[in-house]
């Protein structure tokens, strides 16, 4: 008994070694990330622009003002919820109709899932490089040996603008509908059969169940996969990068691309600051209300 | 009814093979095109049928144009990376899943939050800092920002491999006056060696496919394989066979890792919020 008088109790002790154990992950996080956000925060706040540096200095709200009458920054943000609107509604619905459609034959679903590994694990860059070369390319691209077999002629697929936008938001539900998918499939497992037998006998239709069982069943699935997919479009770089640089002119850059452009190949770091921080408070406001969302329905 | 039925399963087929020749296709065109001489590659309409060299592999691993550097740089950042990754985040994340301290939730809601911040806001910050200490092409300088995504990412799909041990096994080693040390060493990490594994192979494939920081914080000295994609595209060429001679030989290995550990990967790409996807 007299060295429990001596040891602190054990809550205390608990507490101290949970701190140990906690604490260097949390410094080293607050260094990594937290630190250089107040930095890139603060740098918003200059003019800093490495191609004319005698003009840097503190220019407060002024690379916000400047945004107000910027078209490239208004073009860039409308590109960004288009990219992200299309590609996240995409993913979720061929990946939900495919994940439904693969749970009716339980036989060919190995397959189709290392099929669908494939994409997910390749680097967004390659996959960037592989479509600008070997699908979308005129005449010699997959894509164009379809459209030409099926008399719809070649077509300059990442050069004229239009079609641009489209082939990256393509190359991106490409990527990573897989992802949707697998969790999908997933989710879909783990729904106990014999509620579905009970609906059958109860004569409900095959929507009905859809609408009225599996829906409410995975819905928590669906806005984890939402949350997760909306994140990555928003900050999709490497792929488009590879596959257009933006271009042509701005017709692919969203708000990412446009804030990574600015910095580093015009070298305006502090106007680039600042979109980064509007880019940031959009993802963070994004993902705050899908998680009060995803709260309120469960 | 019989026949009805039939149909409807050779219809759903077809569409899952179609699902499966999009997803396959480029790929495996690739792996063609990796085979082909420039003549075969540039040949209108395209041959299925040709005969297949080792040339471009030659040339992109002994030539002049040699990725052998790059897939050391890529090495070396990325085990870097994911040793630092894991020898902070089996801590945290233990103590997350299971012990008591102070401001304990939002403590686990800053580390998804930083989980959450785009590259871009990040990059900007770390380029004006390491420009000035000289840290931009070093090894230690693109490991530090790869720790953005990868320590919280591992820090949370580490806390759902915890979370599925039970708790009468701490408690029994506890009782036998193990030490809280101890017990975490002996009896809980054994435990989530699985977990551990799974762990790290996501923090690695991560890490080998990055490529924003690469191109930004790195250079002639630190390269790693993704920005030297770009090796075989100019403006004026592009070096077709070769580049997808690289780009298999840069992806083969999280190809293997990715089919290897197929199983988890539901888990790992969520962040250990859905399970299974595997065997059921």
């Amino acid at each position: 008994m007299s060295a429990a008088a001596t040891a602190p109790p054990l809550e205390v002790q608990e507490r101290r070694f949970a701190l140990a154990l906690f604490v260097p992950a949390l410094a080293l996080l607050l260094l990594t990330t937290t630190v250089p956000l107040v930095y890139l925060v603060w740098t918003s706040l200059f003019r800093l622009d490495l191609g004319m540096p005698w003009l840097s200095g503190f220019a407060g709200l002024g690379n916000y003002v400047k945004m107000g009458s910027d078209p490239r920054f208004w073009n860039s943000l409308l590109l960004t919820f288009i990219y992200t609107g299309s590609t996240v509604v995409l993913q979720v619905v061929i990946g939900l109709s495919l994940a439904l459609l693969v749970m009716q034959f339980p036989k060919g679903q190995g397959i189709l899932r290392i099929a669908a590994i494939l994409p997910i694990v390749l680097a967004p860059v390659v996959v960037g490089l592989f479509w600008r070369t070997l699908v979308l390319a005129p005449d010699f691209g997959l894509v164009d040996l379809v459209t030409v077999a099926l008399g719809l002629g070649s077509h300059n697929w990442l050069g004229d603008p239009q079609l641009a936008l489209i082939s990256v938001i393509a190359i991106h539900t490409w990527q990573w509908t897989p992802f949707a998918f697998l969790v999908l499939l997933a989710s879909l497992a783990t729904l106990p059969p014999d509620i579905y037998e009970a609906a059958r006998l109860d004569r409900a239709g095959a929507w009905q169940r859809f609408r009225h069982i599996t829906l409410p069943l995975i819905r928590p699935a669906i806005v984890m996969v939402v949350i997760l997919r909306m994140m990555t479009a928003l900050s999709a770089f490497a792929a488009i990068f590879a596959a257009t640089g933006g271009g042509p002119g701005s017709a692919t850059e969203i708000l990412n691309l446009y804030a990574y452009r600015t910095s580093f190949s015009e070298l305006n770091l502090g106007y680039g600051a600042s979109l980064a921080v509007v880019l940031l408070s959009i993802t963070l406001a994004t993902s705050y209300v899908m998680f009060r969302l995803r709260r309120a329905r469960a | 009814m019989r026949s009805r039925s039939g149909i409807r399963r050779l219809a759903l087929a077809m569409v899952a093979g179609f699902g499966l020749a999009v997803w396959v296709m480029p790929i495996v065109w690739g792996l063609l095109t990796s085979f082909k001489t420039e003549r075969d590659v540039l040949a209108y309409p395209p041959v299925w049928l040709f005969k297949p060299t080792l040339d471009n592999y030659y040339e992109v691993i002994f030539g002049a144009t040699s990725i052998l550097p790059n897939l050391i740089s890529s090495l070396v950042i990325t085990m870097s990376a994911t040793l630092v990754t894991m020898a902070f985040a089996i801590p945290a994340a233990y103590a997350l899943a299971r012990l008591r301290f102070p401001a304990k939730q939002a403590s686990g809601f800053y580390v998804l939050a930083t989980q959450m911040l785009p590259p871009v806001g990040l990059i900007i910050p770390y380029y004006l800092a390491l420009q000035r200490i000289g840290g931009l092409d070093t090894y230690s300088g693109l490991t530090l920002i790869y720790l953005t995504f990868s320590l919280p990412f591992a820090i949370w799909l580490m806390v759902s491999y915890f979370e599925d041990i039970p708790y009468e096994m701490e408690e029994a080693a506890l009782l036998d006056r193990a030490g809280r040390l101890r017990t975490l060493l002996y009896v809980i990490l054994p435990q989530v060696r699985g977990g551990i594994a799974v762990t790290a192979i996501f923090v690695f494939l991560n890490a080998w496919n990055e490529f924003m920081f690469a191109v930004v914080l790195g250079g002639n000295r630190v390269r790693p394989v993704t920005v030297a994609m770009f090796n075989f595209i100019s403006v004026e060429q592009t070096q077709w066979s070769k580049l997808a001679a690289a780009a298999m030989l840069a992806m083969a290995p999280v190809i293997i890792i990715g089919i290897l550990a197929q199983r988890h990967i539901v888990k790992g790409l969520t962040f250990g919020a859905v399970k299974g996807g595997g065997r059921r």
